[in-house]
């Protein structure tokens, strides 16, 4: 009782918050996604792999203007100057083939360049479409528990234990293939991993006593579940996607690989690729082999890499919001602390 | 279960309009077990029959230890559970049976401020987004209308409006006490709900809250159900008490009545520990009652009186006849207690003999005086 009395008194002198105006400027722009940005800037590896990524977009995007510039088409087949007289394709570097010809003398460069718009085309959008079934669903199934639930869980279990490419190569007997239908199969088959992360987040989420408060103030459970839950699955979502999107493109080129996606000539990494291996002429021309699969790895390892950083930035296994600021001051003290160490460790 | 009547509930002065009536509301939670089909196979019994009554203006100071069904009650109160069973009556209105669309209106007029001011506002959205809530919920309103009457209402709980688009993450607790206070208030309710608003927070904090809900309170002819286990914010804050133990009302009362004249030696003890900063004001009342052993499980609450296994003076009635929520001789009317042997006025129970009054199942040593 007396405390609180004392406490009466004090608040006289604290009325006017310490902090409201002094650090006005500190407090600036400190929205969570620019403290995600602001820790991932701050990772090499992610940033060099985003840059990759910017690349892959670009050069898929400007693809036509890259191989008007080349002077090469990619589905030309450049019989007098892109094979030896031997019918051997024409190695790196010669007769203005950066990275050789191919057994049917078509430039591997441009065919790289075009195969970059199939393999972005896919990944992104199988991916995107299944963000969206997986976050629908996702929150549906956890929202509303129950039998919605059982039902839905089961349903996304199922899909999940599904053999894709035995399914797939029914499809594709059934439809003939088709872009369209690739990424349609491919999404089908890819939104349930996101589903199920979704829904266990969506559990944890529903008990907040934000979704509580939204419910005394009499909101809706469509607003509760795409006003106020929904914002915080984004970051999941960010991250898993990424993490999704070299999957579905190596799942793409697999297809193609198998002749159930992309049909030739229209160039794929994934055709490229089982073209090249269905002679063994890669046996002395390597590079018509070899480059495609290093476009195809290099752009896995880049999704991957940026979908780590983007985990470690975004965290949202302890999200931040968890954390006091005194606790948040110390975290901040000890990683610069560790910088210091770990730069004063390399100079030695 | 109260046999109390209306008339008893409330406090005197009967011409003051009621604005909520609560009506003998029972809250069981299933305990639920089995991998394939759902078993239940007990259950939380969270609330067990309270009853009680709020006029307009009002402040009823809710207390209990952890775990007794005070935050259950406040969500029967504001329908955010459904009822096991019982009434509560919103300005004569049952809003038990109310359906959603019918609920809405009475949405508007029963408002809560949660504990956790960390927990109860989205991480995600900007503050003005979380305030204009109850507008876009509610009320038609243009975006323009919308911005404004969320500024005034920061303005009005000491926030300032230029901090519209800030995260929640972005503000102190008690800022965001502050916030949560906004929203609440935004649409002009009679009765708030205040589950612990202030027990999250420091105690100068605590105080700039507290007369922040006194002010609106005056301004706005608000009604409060006040829950705190801080005793002493609840005696600056609260008209009248009720004291929950287990999930059922053991004592409830005028303030002033219930501190210094209470009856039921769950109540006596509860006070007892309240800490006295200046020795000076310790009385022989004050003596310290340290009450031995946990809060018995709500799933299998004991028989008779729920608080005979912890309590100094029980006796073999104790366990066997739970004790009515009534007027005990001499006290005056509204002070109800449940109590087969009420604490007179004086008594020191911390002493009181436990050797002739064996309960079963009581914890031995279940008092001790500490004093120097």
């Amino acid at each position: 009782m007396s405390l609180l009395r004392a406490a009466v008194e004090l608040e006289v002198i604290e009325e006017q918050n310490p902090d409201a105006k002094g650090t006005e400027q500190a407090f600036e722009g400190r929205t969570p996604w620019r403290l995600a940005w602001g820790r991932l800037k701050k990772d090499r590896v992610a940033m060099v792999s985003l840059g990759f990524i910017v690349f892959l977009f670009l050069v898929a995007i400007f693809a036509p203007l890259l191989t008007a510039l080349i002077g090469h088409g990619p589905n030309t087949q450049y019989t007098t100057s892109g094979l030896s007289l031997s019918g051997i394709p024409v190695a790196p570097g010669h007769n203005g083939f950066l990275l050789g010809t191919d057994d049917q003398g078509r430039d591997v460069l441009s065919r790289i360049i075009y195969g970059s718009r199939i393999s972005l085309e896919v990944g992104v959008g199988a991916t995107a479409l299944a963000l969206v079934l997986g976050l629908v669903m996702g929150i549906v199934s956890g929202y509303y528990g129950g039998w919605i639930d059982s039902i839905l869980a089961r349903f996304m279990d199922i899909l999940l234990s599904f053999p894709i490419l035995l399914f797939a190569i029914a499809i594709v007997a059934r439809f003939g293939p088709s872009l369209d239908l690739l990424i349609f199969v491919i999404a089908m088959f890819s939104w349930p991993y996101i589903g199920r992360l979704v829904r266990g987040q969506v559990i944890a989420l529903r008990e907040r006593e934000f979704v509580e408060a939204a419910r005394a103030l009499g909101s809706s459970d469509v607003r509760i579940m795409f006003i106020e839950i929904a914002p915080n699955l984004i970051a999941l979502a960010v991250i898993y996607a990424t993490l999704l999107i070299p999957i579905n493109i190596v799942t793409e080129a697999t297809l193609s690989f198998l002749g159930l996606g992309v049909l030739p000539p229209t160039a794929s990494w994934g055709n490229m690729i089982a073209e090249a291996q269905t002679g063994d002429l890669f046996t002395v021309a390597w590079w018509f082999l070899v480059f495609p699969c290093v476009a195809l790895v290099l752009t896995t390892l880049a999704f991957n890499l940026l979908g780590d950083g983007l985990r470690d930035a975004l965290d949202p296994r302890h999200g931040r919001s968890n954390i006091t600021p005194t606790k948040r001051v110390k975290r901040a003290a000890r990683s610069a602390r560790r910088e210091k160490d770990d730069s004063g460790g390399k100079r030695a | 279960m109260s046999t109390a009547t209306q008339g008893d509930l409330a406090v005197d002065g009967t011409d003051a309009k009621v604005l909520l009536e609560v009506d003998d509301v029972v809250k069981h939670f299933p305990v639920r077990s089995g991998a394939l089909i759902d078993r239940t196979h007990a259950k939380v019994r969270a609330v067990d029959g309270v009853s009680f009554s709020l006029k307009v203006g009002e402040t009823l100071g809710l207390v209990g230890e952890s775990g007794c069904g005070k935050s259950t009650l406040a969500r029967l109160v504001t329908a955010l559970h459904p009822v096991t069973s019982g009434h509560v009556r919103f300005r004569g209105q049952d809003i038990t049976a109310l359906n959603r669309r019918q609920m809405r209106p009475i949405r508007k007029s029963v408002q809560m401020v949660f504990q956790d001011p960390y927990g109860s506002l989205n991480p995600r959205r900007r503050v003005g987004s979380i305030l204009s809530d109850p507008f876009s919920v509610h009320e038609k309103m243009s975006r323009a209308e919308v911005k404004r009457q969320v500024q005034e209402l920061m303005a009005r709980v000491g926030l300032s409006p230029e901090h519209y688009n800030r995260f929640p993450s972005e503000f102190s607790g008690g800022q965001r006490q502050r916030i949560g206070i906004a929203r609440a208030l935004a649409l002009r309710p009679d009765l708030i709900v205040c589950d612990e608003p202030v027990s999250a927070l420091d105690v100068s904090i605590q105080a700039q809250i507290i007369n922040l809900l006194e002010d609106l309170q005056d301004e706005f002819m608000l009604t409060y159900v006040f829950i705190a286990h801080d005793l002493s914010v609840v005696r600056h804050v609260s008209d009248r008490i009720a004291v929950m133990y287990l999930g059922k009302l053991v004592e409830t009362g005028p303030v002033e009545e219930i501190y210094s004249n209470s009856r039921h030696p769950y109540t006596a003890s509860l006070l007892s520990a309240v800490p006295v900063a200046d020795q000076a004001f310790r009385t022989a009342r004050r003596e310290r009652v340290i009450l031995t052993g946990d809060v018995p499980s709500p799933v299998n609450p004991p028989s008779g009186c729920r608080f005979h296994p912890r309590c100094p003076k029980a006796q073999a009635i104790c366990a066997t006849q739970e004790p009515p929520l009534e007027r005990k001789p001499g006290d005056p009317i509204g002070h109800l207690t449940a109590c087969h042997f009420p604490v007179n006025p004086g008594e020191p129970l911390a002493n009181a003999s436990r050797d002739a009054a064996p309960a079963p199942a009581a914890v031995v040593g279940a008092t001790e005086a500490v004093d120097q």
